[in-house]
């Protein structure tokens, strides 16, 4: 008990210092959480004799619960009302964007001859922008009052229902049908979908349920009763091989129509965002340094091509808002920073069958998240810079 | 004016307030209660922000703004309203003032203002309870209950207008 307790209060110690070094330094907190993991994890700390935390048991069912918060919370936000209104250029940025970076990060995979239900985590690792961090740098750089915040803001909604989408079907190539043929990946895709779907029904038609459950006016009752309904059907949705994180995403869209939707973002987004440090940790805690040299060419490669491929998608969706040539570069830059999701992802890989899915795929998808989540808020910041360069090397501008 | 709202995913709402020098002032108010001001001078600048505040304040920011009263303080020119229509106000004797040297009997304020003092604030003593017999004098702050009206009424009588 008391090695579980002091190893636990080791990782909120190593978190605390490291989100106040985030803070020192300007940059998001997920690549120093994960970070801090790696220094503090078996890999590290532990081959120079320090007391280390383990990736135990302890560890990855807090880092689970941090997965289910923030999915939670994606549906919690998710609002079909708001995507119907803005459909048709909502879906038309966002279309460009999975078009463009999803096909892109499955031929990368193949190319590294990786077979396809690999290459389909990679496209999903590199797809997926984080909306933790570009969310958090358009605040901080006041782009949130600009035109460019609409496009950005939309293209993130659009990939987070896709995520939802995505995952659900990944998740169960990823346990269920790998090993199994097609028989089994039959079964398994019809017991997520069966699964998904009775919740989805649930959901449409729980409204009034979900209102009783949180008409309490005590917090602690409230934030319990949250708690008490997603943990739960998460943890069936994972018994059953399905997708966990895809289960609290449709939970959290039932309880963004009880009407309790502000309450509860302002109650549960500390406990999210402390499991959700867990997590970042936890992705941390089981990375080798040594396996990120090992990926060291294959990861140079995917930044080097998907970066600029971000670009391009974002700047097209900025023109698809009527945005100026300017304010669309920004789209661009502002959909670069990878974080959470990708790092959802390489968990979820991290459970598969194969070498490529257990130790390359995890790892590459660190080094990734590290590189993409500086490199994109740099950009942001240097916005400007960037411009400057863009214009200098076009052909036929003036500049 | 034309103001335009929309929704902020994962932030909160913003709201667009055309100007009448043609510039914009941008109001994001986040999900968790904070508000950030901007000013876009034109629709191709950045917008600038100019402060930001939390929801409780905001709220009071805005209700000054709208004209309203809220929460007043007691200071030498600001009334307290106690509920209803009654004020609890401070007002200053003059040395000109036609009711200075006179009782508060002599002075009739009373039955012709219908505002009554309740104190007098004197130096630094403090004479509670005033009786009909009470002199007032030239410097003395007197503190008065009655309809906003009554007060007016009383302040102008002070003053000799």
């Amino acid at each position: 008990m008391a090695a579980g307790l002091l190893e636990l209060g080791q990782v909120f110690a190593v978190l605390a210092v490291a989100g106040a070094a985030a803070l020192r330094i300007g940059l998001s907190v997920i690549p120093l959480y994960v970070v801090s993991g790696m220094l503090a994890g078996p890999f590290v700390a532990g081959q120079v004799g320090l007391p280390y935390v383990s990736d135990g048991e302890l560890l990855t069912v807090l880092a689970e619960v941090g997965i289910v918060l923030l999915l939670f919370f994606l549906g919690l936000e998710f609002s079909l009302d708001r995507l119907l209104a803005a459909r048709s250029r909502i879906s038309r940025a966002g279309v460009v964007d999975a078009a463009i970076n999803l096909p892109l990060g499955i031929a990368i995979g193949l190319a590294l001859g990786w077979s396809i239900v690999e290459a389909l985590l990679l496209g999903g690792i590199v797809y997926i922008s984080s909306s933790a961090i570009v969310t958090k740098t358009l605040i901080d750089l006041g782009w949130i009052a600009n035109d460019e915040a609409d496009p950005i803001l939309g293209t993130l909604v659009f990939e987070d229902l896709f995520i939802a989408v995505y995952l659900a079907v990944v998740t169960s190539l990823v346990l269920g049908g790998a090993d199994a043929g097609l028989n089994g990946l039959g079964r398994s895709l019809a017991i997520a979908f069966g699964f998904l779907g009775a919740l989805l029904i649930a959901v449409q038609y729980g409204t009034a349920f979900f209102s009783r459950v949180l008409d309490v006016s005590d917090t602690e009752s409230f934030v319990l009763r949250i708690l008490g309904v997603v943990v739960p059907i998460a943890g069936v949705a994972l018994a059953l091989g399905v997708s966990e994180a895809v289960a609290a995403f449709f939970v959290g869209m039932g309880f963004s129509t009880s009407g309790h939707q502000e309450r509860i973002e302002r109650l549960l987004t500390p406990v999210r965002d402390v499991f959700a440090a867990v997590f970042f940790f936890w992705i941390g805690v089981g990375t080798d340094p040594r396996l990120l040299v090992g990926i060291a060419i294959p990861l140079v490669a995917v930044v080097l091509l998907t970066t600029p491929a971000k670009l391009v998608s974002g700047y097209v969706g900025g023109r698809v808002y009527d945005l100026s040539e300017r304010r669309s570069l920004r789209v661009g830059l502002g959909l670069v920073p990878r974080g959470e999701f990708s790092l959802v992802i390489a968990a979820l890989a991290a459970g598969g069958s194969t070498a490529v899915m257990r130790e390359t795929i995890p790892a590459l998808a660190v080094g990734y998240v590290l590189v993409m989540s500086v490199v994109g808020t740099v950009l942001m910041q240097r916005a400007d810079r960037v411009e400057e360069l863009i214009d200098r090397l076009r052909p036929g501008t003036s500049a | 004016m034309t103001v335009y709202e929309s929704d902020l995913p994962g932030v909160g709402k913003k709201h667009e307030i055309d100007l009448p020098d043609g510039s914009q002032l941008v109001v994001v108010t986040h999900n968790e209660g904070r508000r950030e001001v901007f000013l876009r001078a034109d629709p191709d600048t950045d917008s600038e922000k100019l402060f930001e505040l939390p929801d409780r304040l905001a709220r009071q920011v805005g209700t000054i703004l709208e004209g309203a009263y809220f929460q007043p303080v007691k200071s030498q020119d600001i009334e307290t309203l106690l509920g209803g229509d009654t004020l609890l106000e401070w007002v200053d004797v003059g040395e000109d003032s036609p009711i200075a040297g006179q009782t508060l009997g002599e002075s009739d304020l009373r039955a012709e203002t219908g505002a009554s003092v309740v104190a007098i604030e004197r130096d630094d003593d403090v004479i509670s309870s005033p009786g009909a017999e009470t002199t007032i004098h030239a410097g003395d702050r007197l503190v008065v209950v009655g309809t906003r009206e009554n007060c007016e009424d009383f302040q102008s009588r002070v003053e000799g207008a």
